[in-house]
């Protein structure tokens, strides 16, 4: 049921739950969330501190501290970039969508043996049968080598970008 | 996977073993026998191969799948003296046990 909106409220223009918009970032603000954004405050700023000590001490003479002081701020960027990781694995549209075509054409390629029907097919296109297009006799090649690659990505509709041979 | 489990496989123990080397040989020599040039080299060298650990470790566990829990154990594990090793057999013996089961197998063709 749709919620009481005002009248020439435009519903096309949510979009529920996409990324970037605060129905997503709901995703980041449950308990186990919370924890993880209280970590990366308290280990920021405790490895930030630590690296402020050894560069205050270095300062002081201790000629060693020097490479704490550059250590410290290093693992404080690393705390930073695991969490932006997760935040960003985190707010990526459900996979389901993108894993329905790939399942359908296992299916469709591999008759599955009738055991494996009622479980999930997981299938990775690992490596697909290169099947080799006939070469464009047009003049510009940088168009005839496209046409190449769409046409083996049409032959072969498992197979990866990166698995391309031509 | 392979690659990656090796790449982590080494630096934890080349980490075991310079944690090792600092905490039961150059902390006492520190401490007890004022020589602190093996806490000043090692030590030095530690904080930097750490970071490698951290790195391969990150990049195992984002290839593995594993949970973010799991990967920052691993991570932690590698700063406790021993404990370092046996973490890496308990790594090896995960990340090889998912490679046996999940094997992909060909779509087309």
């Amino acid at each position: 049921m749709a919620p009481n909106h005002p009248a020439g409220y435009d519903t096309a223009s949510e979009i529920p739950a996409a990324p970037g918009t605060l129905v997503a970032m709901k995703r980041l603000w449950t308990p186990a969330w919370i924890a993880r954004h209280v970590a990366l405050v308290v280990l920021v700023s405790v490895f930030l501190g630590l690296g402020w000590w050894q560069l205050s001490r270095a300062a002081d003479g201790n000629s060693i501290s020097w490479g704490y002081a550059v250590e410290w701020p290093i693992f404080a960027g690393f705390v930073v970039f695991v969490w932006w990781r997760e935040v960003r694995h985190a707010l990526r549209p459900p996979a389901d969508a993108a894993e329905e075509a790939p399942a359908a054409a296992g299916t469709r390629a591999a008759d599955a043996p009738a055991a494996d029907a009622t479980r999930p097919v997981v299938r990775r296109p690992v490596r697909a049968a290169r099947v080799t297009a006939p070469a464009d006799a047009g003049g510009d090649a940088d168009l005839a080598a496209y046409n190449h690659y769409l046409q083996w990505l049409n032959d072969n509709p498992g197979a990866k970008p990166g698995d391309y041979p031509g | 996977m392979g690659a990656a489990l090796t790449r982590y496989r080494v630096i934890a123990w080349i980490v075991g073993v310079a944690l090792i080397l600092l905490v039961v040989i150059g902390m006492p020599m520190k401490y007890g026998f004022d020589n602190p040039i093996l806490v000043e080299t090692v030590g030095q060298a530690h904080g930097f191969l750490y970071m490698v650990y951290l790195l391969a470790a990150f990049d195992l566990s984002r290839r593995a799948g594993w949970p973010l829990k799991r990967m920052v154990l691993v991570m932690l594990a590698g700063t406790v003296p021993f404990v370092s090793f046996y973490a890496e057999r308990r790594v090896s013996g995960w990340v090889t046990a998912e490679q046996t089961e999940r094997t992909p197998e060909p779509v087309a063709g």
